[in-house]
């Protein structure tokens, strides 16, 4: 006896569907639940309020750190998209045989748990870093600056060295999927090489770039580790306002309500922008 | 994309080659830039001195010999390996029927494949919080094998999904309807048929599917309750003190999941260059 096609892919798939109902699903469903809940002393009790919510529009903290977030997540984007265009260009137009070799060069650092990627900027940028001893010993400077690290900046920096390989590697992609006969159509009707990249070259590989935008620029919104790490004072993004919530000071509704928000606003941007994103580029490389 | 041919004349190549060379260059930097602060780790790891940085006061191997030494250290490597491990196999057991029941159509097909990505779309910091207040709530006991490890199936899931299916799709289902004409029946028809043809690449997903796992922290973080995998551990220590050794923790981490992932790659890499 065999089974009917529909009927075998309805089996197939059944695992792990019920797998993520119980453990992607249900989770977020208690969450939302949750904000609406009521945190005291004695734990947190199912209710049905909006004083989560009501707090953090109250509290000018929330707004402006939730404000500071998107600007740093922005900023860390657009940097990383500067910076890893060419880088993705440059790969893309090696000879076949040496693209997978600079494709592992670029991978490797990757290749390691981001705490250990954020972690190496302290002894680069520390007061006996890397930075410091090159400009003490080049007479530069005659004492240590100490305002390399736990800034803004240092929030920026880090965040773009954790994740610029989903910047680099989308665009890649898109890059390495050109026709390299559209380029030699483009230069035989008479456009320079300037002209051929911004009228073929850019606009094909839009998908990539916007790829690597969306990624990064959800990543940068979850962040935690990088700007509790170097990040100080300043520097700090929404995650570090949401995790004390159950580290500190045990108030589990408002930490949900706080985490409401940031999902809103991410999906709402993915809504916006992610529907030509392939994440299949993102995450695997083709 | 291959690189642009110039054919205009002499001076158009000469400003060609400058920004090739200018590319080359800025690809060069990139790539300084890229490994330098690892380089530094690496040299800092052996640096025999009692604080982490410059100058460098010698080689030593005595933090190695402390990280790898200490029984903290060791059972954060086991519980990270085995639950890397145990996750791989189980999340891309779990992806792989996903993606061979994707190619047939059932209800609710386009609903799940956003469920599918739920896990990575859901932000870092919020992906941790969630588990602590649904396995809190659950009043389930915390630790490696009870909450961690739905933790990282669910999260490595859609990666291996994601990896697996392309090549899933890929396959050419002729030679599965030829086994089913000849009378095989679909369990055999995949084990001596679809299973061989995709083997390298279900080998090379599990493998970074154990990376994935391995370098996890967030969401690790917030479920494995008082035990600890290689980067929590190494979180812990950086909230504690700046300990002298911890450069040879960030080496030791960095040094598992690059080998591992070197081979899922180079495996891959051999399976795409196989024709399908």
């Amino acid at each position: 006896m065999t089974l009917n096609a529909r009927t075998r892919g309805t089996l197939l798939v059944l695992p792990a569907t019920l797998w993520l109902l119980l453990f992607a699903v249900a989770p977020l469903v208690l969450l939302v639940a949750m904000s609406f809940w009521t945190s005291s002393i004695f734990g947190t009790t199912p209710d049905l309020t909006l004083d989560n919510y009501r707090v953090i529009v109250e509290e000018p903290i929330y707004l402006k750190v939730l404000l500071q977030t998107l600007r740093i997540a922005v900023t860390v984007t657009l940097i990383s998209l500067l910076l890893s265009y060419p880088m993705a260009y440059f790969i893309a137009t090696r000879p076949m045989s040496r693209k997978n070799t600079f494709l592992v060069l670029l991978f490797l650092p990757f290749w390691s748990s981001y705490v250990v990627r954020t972690f190496v900027w302290l002894p680069m940028l520390g007061r006996n870093g890397l930075v410091n001893s090159v400009l003490l010993q080049l007479g530069v400077i005659d004492q240590p600056l100490e305002w390399l690290l736990y800034n803004e900046g240092t929030t920026h920096l880090a965040l773009v060295y954790v994740y610029t390989l989903f910047m680099v590697l989308p665009i890649y992609l898109s890059l390495d999927r050109i026709d390299p006969r559209l380029i030699e159509a483009a230069a035989d009707l008479g456009a320079g090489p300037w002209r051929t990249f911004r009228r073929v070259i850019l606009p094909l590989s839009m998908p990539g770039v916007l790829s690597g935008c969306v990624m990064v620029f959800l990543l940068a919104c979850g962040a935690y580790v990088t700007p509790q790490l170097v990040g100080g004072t300043t520097g700090i993004m929404f995650g570090n306002v949401i995790a004390p919530q159950y580290t500190v000071t045990n108030n589990w509704a408002l930490g949900a309500a706080l985490s409401v928000v940031l999902i809103v606003v991410v999906f709402l941007c993915l809504a916006l922008f992610g529907r030509k994103v392939r994440l299949n580029d993102v995450f695997v490389g083709g | 994309m291959a690189g642009s041919t110039d054919t205009a004349g002499a001076p158009a190549d000469r400003l060609g080659r400058l920004r090739a060379t200018a590319l080359s260059v800025y690809a060069g930097l990139f790539y300084a830039v890229l490994y330098l602060p690892i380089l530094l780790l690496v040299v800092l790891s052996f640096n025999d001195s009692q604080s982490i940085g410059l100058p460098f006061k010698g080689v030593t191997l005595r933090w190695f010999e402390e990280v790898l030494g200490s029984s903290a250290m060791r059972t954060s490597i086991a519980n990270s390996v085995l639950l890397g491990i145990a996750s791989s196999v189980i999340a891309t057991v779990l992806a792989l029927m996903l993606a061979l029941g994707f190619r047939n159509d059932f209800a609710f097909k386009n609903l799940l494949m956003k469920v599918v990505l739920l896990p990575i779309l859901v932000p870092g910091i919020v992906g941790g919080v969630i588990y602590l207040v649904f396995f809190g709530y659950a009043e389930l006991p915390f630790g490696v094998w009870s909450t961690a490890l739905p933790v990282h199936i669910t999260w490595v899931l859609p990666f291996a999904f994601l990896t697996l299916f392309p090549r899933v799709h890929g396959l050419d289902r002729s030679l599965e309807e030829a086994a089913a004409d000849l009378g095989a029946r679909p369990w055999v028809t995949f084990r001596r048929v679809t299973f061989p043809l995709i083997k390298p690449g279900v080998v090379a997903t599990t493998m970074f599917a154990f990376t994935l796992s391995f370098d996890e922290f967030i969401r690790t973080l917030f479920s494995i309750g008082n035990e600890r995998t290689v980067p929590v551990h190494l979180w812990s220590l950086l909230s504690d003190q700046m300990a002298p050794f911890l450069p040879a923790v960030g080496v030791v981490i960095m040094a598992i999941s690059m080998m591992v992932s070197l081979a899922g790659f180079a495996l891959s890499a051999r399976a795409d260059r196989r024709p399908r």
